[in-house]
């Protein structure tokens, strides 16, 4: 055993101590800096910057005897009506081309929530045309996008409502509504439909709040749901946001996301598949395995801190190029459990992940002090 | 609230000063300043920063107030850089590698209004360019300067 796979083996032993707390994988705390400088140190030039290469390691842990079946993400297309925004438009096909080409085809589409921009059924309706040209089985869950012009109407009159479940090839498959269960702030301000849409639309507003979560009928929904569950059996938990708390001001969580952690800590084999942050993130809570998926519109940043310790941060996208950065996602269900490839569309020969500081979307920042807006917390906003 | 009748104080000096070259000239160079001159300042500052952020969303008031198209798609600079995040204020100016030229903050605003917004640049010393300027830097207000980098 040479000294990298050791290291990887006592960092894995560390982050998968039985008492490890549910959010731990968005701190570095001094034992794993050192094993990130050992690495870096070991192996620099080879390894991805800053980077945990762990999840082959943490794959193992999934290894179970199964049944294979390849599925597909797409999510975040923020369709706007196609005379305002006709690149949208073009890589929502793209996407839905690609997924329609893959060979063997797929058992289903997970649609991740975030199909429209302004939740406006012109928008809601190109994307539906849009998805309906692909022959597969298609699942969905709701975006904030595409639920506050009309509090979800179209969206559940198109898609179907949410929270469900399925069992799909001995793996049960979970779809959340972690968008929702939104405080009321538009009702003392007698807000429009357009502006509770609006403020809910912008990221780094402050007027929606706090608006990710599953709320406490879906939290007694989902504890229903696992109930008969065995607890070494697959589950696949599919949500618009993450499950966890990366960055609350971007709600880049779940505010209840305690709430959901107590409900899946019994379970062995649990991936989180999200989208909702447009970049490339992993993260482990508890036993939890969480991915972030590609947005196919545009790349956000990374936070400017909660960035999971765990993640290999993407490379910085270019501006000058709208299908960088962005993608969609192929996973495969495997005895090993869930395996995820971002198809993100940048030149072949550019890598998904940073390879160095300078090319690394979050390692990039390290002068960067970034502040909250504050026109939206002025008169009349 | 209470700061209000503090902020009009010093606006009316600021004016007073406008009006005397050599007042002027004082209150820039020789005398103490008071706390309703600093105030003063300050609210002109962050008028400018309120509108700036106000462009930067897309909001479309501010923009027809200042005869400005920043977009044609439908998007705003902050769905891209939520809190400024990744404009990078304090690296300009610099060797701007989209463009193929040495580039200041403000060729990179235009850059970007141009071309993934695809809207109509603005003039470099307009009111909106320096709404827009206050806002990305009072975002990123204690970065390090680091000029140069890419």
């Amino acid at each position: 055993m040479n000294d990298i796979d050791r290291d990887l083996r006592e960092r894995a032993r560390v982050l998968r101590r039985g008492e490890q707390r549910a959010d731990a994988g968005t701190r570095i705390d001094r034992r794993i800096f050192l094993h990130r400088s050992l690495w870096a140190g070991a192996a620099a030039g080879a390894a991805s910057f800053g980077l945990f290469p762990l999840l082959n390691t943490i794959d193992m842990a999934f290894a179970q005897e199964g049944q294979s079946f390849r599925f597909a993400w797409i999510s975040d297309t923020h369709l706007l009506p196609d005379d305002v925004n006709t690149r949208f438009v073009e890589k929502t096909i793209r996407a839905v081309q690609e997924v329609q080409a893959m060979d063997p085809s797929p058992d289903f589409l997970i649609f991740g929530g975030d199909l429209a921009q302004l939740g406006d059924p012109v928008e809601l309706k190109l994307g539906k045309g849009i998805l309906d040209e692909l022959e597969i089985k298609k699942l969905f869950i709701p975006g904030e996008h595409d639920w506050y012009l009309d509090m979800g109407k179209t969206w559940v009159e198109m898609f179907g409502a949410s929270p469900w479940k399925l069992d799909h090839k001995g793996v049960r498959l979970i779809g959340l509504d972690t968008v929702g269960q939104a405080p009321d702030y538009w009702s003392a301000t007698n807000m429009s439909p357009q502006e509770r849409m609006g403020h809910m639309a912008t990221l780094d507003g402050s007027v929606a709040g706090a608006w990710a979560g599953l709320g406490d009928e879906q939290l007694k929904w989902l504890a229903d749901a696992v109930a008969d569950w065995p607890k070494d059996a697959p589950l696949v938990v599919f949500s618009h946001n993450p499950l966890y708390e990366y960055y609350p001001p971007w709600n880049f969580w779940v505010r209840d996301w305690r709430a959901v952690h107590e409900i899946l800590a019994p379970f062995n084999r649990v991936t989180n598949l999200h989208g909702h942050t447009h970049q490339v993130l992993y993260n482990q809570f508890g036993k939890v395995r969480s991915i972030g998926m590609l947005a196919t519109a545009w790349p956000w940043p990374y936070a400017p801190e909660g960035v999971p310790a765990l993640t290999r941060c993407m490379v910085r996208a270019n501006p000058g190029d709208h299908f960088d950065g962005v993608g969609w996602d192929k996973l495969a269900f495997a005895g090993e459990g869930v395996e995820n490839e971002y198809v993100m569309w940048r030149p072949k020969e550019d890598a998904v992940f940073a390879q160095e500081p300078h090319d690394s979307g979050c390692a990039d920042n390290i002068n960067q002090r970034l502040h909250a807006r504050v026109a939206d917390r002025m008169w009349p906003y | 609230m209470r700061i209000q009748p503090f902020v009009n104080a010093g606006l009316r000096v600021l004016a007073l000063a406008a009006a005397a070259g050599a007042v002027q000239f004082a209150l820039a160079h020789g005398s103490k300043h008071t706390r309703a001159q600093l105030q003063a300042f300050e609210a002109a500052f962050m008028e400018q920063v309120r509108i700036g952020d106000l462009l930067f969303h897309g909001d479309p008031e501010t923009e027809k107030q200042l005869g400005v198209s920043l977009s044609q798609t439908g998007m705003a600079c902050a769905m891209c850089h939520p809190y400024g995040s990744d404009t990078h204020p304090y690296e300009f100016p610099k060797w701007q590698e989209q463009m193929g030229e040495f580039a200041t903050l403000r060729d990179m605003i235009n850059w970007c209004i141009e071309k993934p917004n695809q809207g109509t640049k603005i003039d470099g010393d307009s009111e909106a360019m320096k709404a827009l300027e206050a806002y990305i830097y009072w975002s990123n207000r204690g970065s390090s300067l680091d000029p140069g980098r890419h």
